[in-house]
């Protein structure tokens, strides 16, 4: 990756331009100044349900703005670790100073429980630059479907805001929760409903009615088939929708946003052989469970660095992206997205994502 | 001192359990220690740079190097060496990121991993595998065979450690292969490009950049940048000659070391190295290369825990009857320039090895 040299990025002017410096003096000074990275004062945190808040922000001028349905990174330190973690912006992308993400508390997500435990009014968190392609489609559809179920709710939420001005609005949201207490913005979109003539709101709740699927569907919006849909939820609820629209050749018509814990198998020492996938190289290879990742790289035709290869020297360190590893020298168990492992002294949990 | 195959893993099985139990309990408080390390180098190198570029004073121009000087010792030593190792990535911290830092001297951080992480602390005091035993110019211990430049190296010791950055970063092209090999020299050639042009940076930014801005104090800023090199370099060429040449510290054969097992790595780190007694400033003045024990038993451990756990090496050492090679720094150093005095001559004909004196 060759990035163009600048003034801001030119070795030969440092450290006059050394940005990381600046930024740490900048922050000593007022904690959301700097050249370089978005930083965000929370203003407020609002209680959407019992497990779920909405983070109200201010970011600094390096927010670049965004599109309703992209999520942003949020970046937080716990006991000197920086995690890193997407959130959906529930906002409208029209109030240019001020965003909002809505979380849901994971069980035992170390992030999660963070933002909501510990951030308050007045904080400040990093954020990365938003990102994601679930977005409206300009020029904008005429009539569209959203479909959502738990938190899926949020990147839909933007989209609604976003759209709730325009006058041509022809929207029927359908949102699925557990039970009236579990459903995230149930209020506002009552009142949307009701102040919108082109808003139908449906919620169903899955403990009374039962699973949401295709049947319940066609009977909550009979029209559903010639609208532009948006999906969002748990994997699940996902698939049965997808496959009704596309048994219906209507797949097309459909996008939808993933999210939650991806490739959630965890399997045990048995595994077998995993899939690693190398982001850089672009390329996919099966590494056995017992072996360190270094070897089963070199096994399927990679020549990734070494030194040691006994753990010392970290030449064959690499940013796992996703998935699980445990170290065998150790028995650490490396499962934080973005963390540095030793692929020598590795071997793999779960299937990976590597930087390689 | 030999100990018995079971007894060595025992003793390396010690070993990282201690690793684990402090790998275990890294956090806020290792956070803030290298963060608060940055900040003061950073402060220090301000200072300094501005006390020589706005001063007109002998006086402000002593601090002024000083400053510097102690803000390059820092950054090279208790940061950068330190976060190369790798001992801070676990932050997930970019900017402390062991494979992309690029620290302030001429030596290309990418050499340095390769011919530092990897060759000297896998290999480490092995002849012929690890080329920081005597750097290619000095002969340090016994075994090492006699050559006529070390009857020199007395005097070429003091050129090194003036111009020590200058070794490190020439270090990492392998000079003596180079001569030697063909490899040698296409290696060289391959890797001259990343020497060159950080010594081209770091050369333009305290030679030109910085007088240039100086104006009419051109001349103080230059010289005041290479009094705060030449000590840099000095001080950390006398750490490191601490680090495993003092009476005491062993060297390996290849054949000793063949088929090592973890344990054997853990006894040769161990056997190899020799630590300096000081105050806390003075371990964090050497980037903790004073407790070069710790270093190599543990090299990716935050450096600043070493002197905490040196006593558990200490007694797990003792447990087993281990040598544990620590003094003040004069004996270090002392017994590190006695040996240049004495292998800077061949052995005598009569002391094969260290075997006993003939009878006259």
């Amino acid at each position: 990756m060759q990035t163009q040299s600048t003034l801001w990025t030119t070795p030969w002017l440092r450290p006059f331009n050394d940005v990381v410096a600046i930024d740490d003096l900048l922050t000593q000074v007022h904690a959301t100044w700097s050249l370089a990275r978005i930083k965000a004062r929370v203003l407020a945190v609002v209680d959407e349900t019992a497990d779920t808040k909405t983070f109200v922000l201010r970011p600094n001028r390096n927010w670049p703005g965004f599109r309703a349905g992209q999520h942003v990174g949020v970046e937080i330190e716990i006991d000197g670790v920086r995690h890193q973690r997407r959130y959906s912006l529930s906002s409208a992308p029209s109030a240019r100073r001020v965003i909002a993400i809505t979380v849901k508390r994971q069980p035992g997500g170390k992030v999660s429980s963070w933002l909501h435990d510990r951030v308050h009014a007045g904080d400040v968190v990093g954020l990365g630059p938003p990102a994601g392609t679930f977005t409206l489609p300009t020029p904008r559809p005429e009539r569209l479907l959203m479909v959502s179920a738990g938190s899926g709710i949020t990147p839909l939420m933007a989209m609604l805001r976003d759209l709730a001005a325009s006058p041509a609005l022809d929207v029927v949201f359908v949102h699925v929760a557990r039970r009236p207490d579990d459903a995230i913005f149930a209020a506002e979109l009552t009142r949307l409903a009701a102040s919108r003539p082109g808003l139908t709101v449906h919620h169903h709740h899955s403990a009374e009615r039962g699973r949401f699927d295709a049947a319940t569907l066609a009977a909550l919006v009979p029209d559903h088939a010639e609208r532009t849909a948006f999906l969002c939820g748990p994997a699940g609820f996902m698939t049965t929708i997808r496959t009704h629209f596309a048994t219906r050749g209507l797949a097309d018509r459909l996008h939808e946003e993933s999210f939650g814990a991806p490739s959630g198998a965890t399997p045990g020492a048995d595994a077998g052989t995993l899939e690693v996938r190398c982001a850089r190289s672009e390329r996919l290879f099966d590494a056995a469970a017992d072996v360190p990742l270094l070897v089963a790289a070199e096994q399927a035709g990679l020549r990734p660095r070494y030194g040691c290869r006994m753990g010392i020297c970290h030449t064959c360190s690499c940013v796992k992206r996703t998935g699980t590893v445990e170290n065998v020298l150790t028995g650490e168990i490396s499962s934080e997205p973005g963390e540095r492992i030793q692929l020598c002294i590795s071997r793999p949990r779960t299937e990976l994502t590597l930087e390689l | 001192m030999r100990l018995t195959a079971a007894e060595t893993e025992a003793f390396g099985t010690e070993l990282d359990a201690l690793r684990n139990e402090i790998r275990a309990d890294l956090g806020e408080r290792d956070a803030a220690h290298i963060r608060r390390v940055v900040r003061i180098a950073r402060g220090s190198a301000i200072a300094g740079r501005s006390l020589l570029m706005f001063g007109i004073d002998p006086i402000t121009w002593t601090f002024g190097v000083g400053a510097l000087a102690t803000a390059k010792i820092l950054e090279n030593m208790e940061i950068g060496h330190n976060v190369m190792h790798g001992q801070y990535d676990w932050m997930n911290d970019p900017t402390l990121d062991s494979q992309t830092y690029e620290w302030d001297n001429v030596c290309d951080s990418g050499h340095w991993r390769r011919y530092h992480n990897y060759e000297h602390h896998t290999y480490t005091n092995i002849l012929g595998r690890d080329r920081d035993v005597g750097y290619g110019l000095m002969r340090i211990s016994r075994e090492q065979y006699w050559h006529p430049k070390h009857l020199v190296q007395p005097i070429s010791n003091v050129i090194l450690a003036t111009l020590f950055q200058w070794g490190v970063g020439l270090h990492g092209l392998d000079p003596t292969r180079a001569f030697k090999s063909k490899i040698g020299r296409a290696r060289m050639r391959k890797e001259s490009g990343a020497f060159l042009r950080k010594a081209g940076r770091q050369l333009a930014k305290d030679y030109m950049l910085f007088p240039a801005l100086a104006l009419g104090n051109a001349p103080r800023v230059l010289l005041g940048n290479l009094a705060a090199n030449v000590i840099r370099n000095v001080w950390t060429n006398v750490i490191i000659f601490c680090g495993h040449f003092p009476e005491g510290a062993r060297v390996y054969t290849r054949e000793e070391t063949r088929n090592e097992s973890r344990g054997d790595w853990y006894l040769r780190q161990l056997q190899g190295s020799a630590n300096i007694e000081g105050s806390s400033l003075f371990h964090v003045l050497t980037g903790h290369l004073s407790h070069q024990i710790e270093h190599h038993l543990f090299p990716d451990l935050p450096a600043h825990r070493y002197a905490e756990i040196a006593p558990r090496v200490q007694a797990i050492c003792a447990k087993y009857g281990l040598p544990y090679n620590t003094g003040s720094f004069w004996e270090q150093y002392g017994s590190v320039l006695k040996k240049l005095f004495v292998y800077a001559l061949p052995d005598r004909a009569a002391e094969p090895h260290g075997a006993a004196p003939l009878p006259a």
